[in-house]
């Protein structure tokens, strides 16, 4: 089955359009790329199907059913997480206590008062399993906000796999990062994609990053889908040349 | 802060309020004024725990509190009930209000929740200063006191004895404060922990935010009603200034001056507070300037608290 | 007595409509504040009683239309003063901090006038020729309520003009609705928040000139207008200066009619209103979507 069906999906503010009749689809297992020029609604495109507000027309569907009424919370529980562009983490609370909050939403404690001692255990050995996968295992002490940012992206994505998610959302993950820190994160995600078998979708702006880890692309340009396809139609297409030249030339 | 110091600074406050009947008198203090210190430091803690550890302004907590203080005095007084089950009538009714409100409130953020906690509080308020019948009206509810507990095999005079009062409000003070401290240490506890740090990050690892917010909310007027039960058993009395919103803003200072983001903060903030208005008051008409004074103080250069301060001084 | 019965809810509608324009006075100052700086500012009471007693002190001196026409401008400016050395600072950081620094200026402020002025009630001058009544039919419809009514209606359209027509009160409303541009596009912030809270403040001390004529001069003036503020801003609307307006109208009316039918709830019944509306329509009447996160 499909895992995501977006069609037609359009979001206008007031008079702006950020949003045109985009529409994507997304299977199983697949890793989708979506890039474009600054401003062309991408993280409007995010912001839309994970649910921080409602698209003005078109539907979105999650593994089958409408997804478009439910609230943000509501879609990470049913399966879909996400990160941001700037990193949302818990500042002031350890890595590993950020990651155990997520562990134990997940879990379904996120109302218990008291957890017994098989349960702790459990948890926190999946703590100390995404503490390894992000490579944070000897920081898992630190103050979270006290981590390079390239760390605290990584927990950021350690916390959304926490959650066990059938689609996991990244928004720039590697934003502001030097080429190691980008190559840990592309490694990464690659991981995931490969070994988990996670369904992963990424906005982009780093070409290396998308050309080496994406199945597929679209290409969003003022609101609007300008082409989709494999990574070399992509990359081959003058159209999407246009678009990004374009926009630096202007 | 190394569990050995959190172990060892738990236990200094557990001595201090295991004695401090007999300390208090040392320094000028009365055995009154202690048993005030830990009635207020339930309220202050209990206000702390939807404003320091879930990250919510409420400044309407005096509400819940004069409602727990008139349930509990009405118990006695028109119903002849013991003092254990007056303390819990006025918790049940002022947990029942909290209910309801907090649902009525729950979506709101911010200035805009802090303004309608306020608004809130005032009706309770109104309704003390007029309906005089049973209320008392602006006079307040008097002709009642605390009872002597019969537990069966023993008697504890909590009415005519000062000490046997004290205690047993620390023993309430003790339960309600263990129970809170294990809530905040449970996957529950660190859900709210989560939403004061990053209310977006929570969200969207899928915690209901509204709902973590209301039973916070709830909790924290269950265990600020019990203190102000506490309170009318304490004074033998309680009038509308038990809900007054001057009061919701006491208990926030108190919070802020011992240092919200500390478990026992509050409680330095309300022996603080509760001493310097004693002093104060018995020294000048002008106490409420002083009190005014201290609010901007604590604003303007401690912020963080007591508590906040030498947390930040122990990691230089 | 079908007569007398309708002259009497006249009469408790006219004074609900003249108290409701006190709290939509207050309010609207209050609410500028809120929108354009995040302040909930507490003493906006105890400036209202300020505005009072400077007004009370100097109209031996100049007279009533003198102290009218002074002691707002003079409340403005130690409101502007207050605003420098304590406010400032705390923008930009937790609400929490700047509602409990109000909220200490307040008992600060009826302390003080308290220890300037004495506890208790002091007579308050109006011009006799004001006081008297306009009609013999409607007994209620004294030269002062009507001249109170005319001054809250021109402060409030003097208000709205200048928010519509003038550079600065363009500013204002550009900035509550997105201060990082305005501030982006050169305007100087910190004095744009310094001149809007002037202005609230302005407002707040002419309620409390026209206020103590009303309802008597005592320390306790302000506090007693200052929840009534607060709930028209939220039946009304956040964000909304015209529905801080209609909800400070809207509540002195419901309370003049609550005097009628149901005296004793007349304090309550205000808040009555504010519980309906939490239910129905949280962000309030004229509310903006999206204001109340």
């Amino acid at each position: 089955m499909t895992l995501l069906q977006v069609e037609g999906a359009s979001k206008r503010f007031g008079n702006l359009v950020a949003i045109d009749n985009v529409s994507l689809t997304i299977e199983p297992g697949e890793l989708r790329a979506i890039i474009g020029p600054n401003g062309a609604g991408k993280t409007t495109f995010f912001n839309l199907v994970s649910g921080l507000f409602a698209p003005t027309a078109g539907s979105i569907r999650f593994e089958g059913r409408d997804v478009a009424a439910l609230a943000p919370d509501e879609r990470v529980r049913r399966g879909m997480s996400r990160t941001f562009q700037i990193t949302e983490i818990f500042p002031e609370l350890s890595v590993a206590d950020n990651i155990r909050v997520a562990v134990e939403v997940a879990s379904g404690y996120r109302l218990r008062p008291w957890l017994g001692a098989g349960a702790r255990a459990a948890v926190a050995a999946r703590v100390a399993e995404l503490l390894r996968l992000g490579g944070l295992t000897d920081k898992f002490h630190v103050r979270a906000g006290a981590l390079s940012h390239g760390d605290q992206r990584a927990a950021e994505i350690m916390m959304s796999l926490a959650l066990k998610p059938r689609l996991l959302m990244l928004d720039e993950p590697t934003a502001g990062m030097g080429d190691q820190e980008t190559y840990d994160i592309a490694r990464l995600i690659r991981r995931l994609h490969r070994q988990e078998g996670l369904t992963i979708m990424l906005i982009e702006h780093d070409m290396r990053v998308v050309f080496n880890l994406a199945d597929r692309i679209m290409v969003l340009a003022e609101g609007r889908v300008l082409a989709e396809g494999a990574p070399q139609e992509i990359a081959d297409s003058e159209r999407v040349q246009a678009a990004y030249l374009g926009k630096a030339a202007a | 802060m190394s569990a050995a110091l959190v172990r060892a600074f738990n236990a200094a406050i557990c001595l201090l309020l295991l004695f401090m009947p007999f300390w208090m008198g040392a320094i000028g203090g009365y055995t009154e004024l202690a048993t005030r210190i830990v009635v207020m430091g339930l309220a202050a803690m209990s206000l702390n725990f939807l404003l320091g550890f879930t990250g919510v302004l409420s400044f309407g907590h005096a509400a819940y509190f004069g409602l727990g203080a008139y349930g509990a005095a009405m118990a006695i007084k028109y119903l002849g009930a013991g003092t254990i089950p007056a303390i819990g009538l006025g918790t049940v009714v002022a947990t029942v209000a909290a209910m309801i409100i907090g649902a009525l409130i729950v979506r709101l953020r911010g200035v805009y929740f802090a303004m309608v906690t306020i608004a809130f509080g005032q009706v309770f308020y109104f309704i003390a200063f007029r309906w005089n019948a049973l209320t008392g009206g602006d006079d307040g509810l008097t002709g009642w006191h605390r009872l002597p507990i019969d537990f069966g095999f023993a008697r504890l005079d909590i009415f005519q004895n000062d000490k046997a009062f004290y205690y047993f409000a620390l023993a309430i003070f003790a339960i309600c404060v263990g129970a809170m401290a294990k809530l905040l240490d449970s996957p529950f506890g660190r859900s709210l922990i989560a939403i004061r740090e990053n209310e977006r990050r929570a969200r969207f690892l899928g915690v209901p935010i509204e709902w973590h917010v209301w039973f916070s909310f709830v909790i924290s007027c269950l265990f600020v009603s019990v203190a102000g039960a506490l309170y009318a058993l304490l004074n033998n009395f309680t009038d509308p200034r038990a809900l007054r919103f001057d009061l919701s803003g006491n208990f926030v200072i108190m919070a802020v001056l011992g240092g919200m983001r500390s478990f026992w903060g509050p409680l330095i903030g309300a022996a603080i507070f509760v001493a310097l208005q004693d002093y104060v008051s018995s020294h000048t008409q002008n106490w409420m300037s002083v009190i005014g004074l201290v609010f901007v103080l604590v604003v303007r250069f401690f912020p963080r608290g007591v508590l906040g301060m030498l947390r930040s001084g122990a990691k230089a | 007595m079908a007569r007398r019965m309708s002259q009497v809810v006249l009469f408790n509608v006219f004074n609900g409509l003249i108290v409701g324009a006190f709290y939509a006075l207050m309010a609207l100052g209050l609410s500028l504040i809120l929108n354009l700086s995040g302040v909930i500012n507490f003493a906006h009471g105890g400036f209202l009683a300020l505005g009072a007693y400077l007004a009370y002190t100097l109209i031996p001196y100049i007279g009533f239309w003198g102290a009218l026409i002074l002691a707002p401008p003079l409340t403005a400016a130690l409101g502007l003063v207050i605003e420098w050395l304590l406010i400032r600072p705390l923008y930009g950081k937790d609400p929490l901090y700047s509602l409990l620094l109000t909220f200490g200026l307040a008992y600060i402020f009826e302390d003080v006038t308290r220890l300037i002025w004495g506890a208790q009630s002091v007579p308050f001058q109006v011009p006799a020729w004001l006081m008297t009544s306009l009609s013999s039919q409607y007994f209620f419809l004294t030269g002062y309520r009507v001249f109170m009514m005319i001054i809250v209606a021109a402060a409030v359209g003097g208000l709205f003009a200048v928010l519509k027509y003038t550079r600065l009160g363009m500013r204002i409303r550009a900035g509550t609705r997105d201060l990082d541009t305005v501030s982006t596009l050169g305007v100087n912030v910190r004095v744009l928040r310094s001149l809007n809270f002037g202005i609230g403040i302005y407002m707040a001390g002419l309620a409390g000139v026209l206020a103590a004529g009303l309802l008597g001069l005592s320390p306790t003036i302000g506090a007693n207008l200052i929840m009534p503020s607060f709930v028209a801003i939220i039946v009304g609307g956040l964000g909304s200066l015209l529905g801080t307006l209609l909800g400070g109208l809207m509540i002195g009316v419901a309370s003049g009619l609550a005097a009628v039918y149901f005296p004793s709830a007349t304090e309550a019944v205000i808040y009555v209103m504010m519980g309906l509306v939490l239910l129905v329509r949280p962000r309030g009447l004229l509310g903006e979507e999206g204001r109340v996160h």
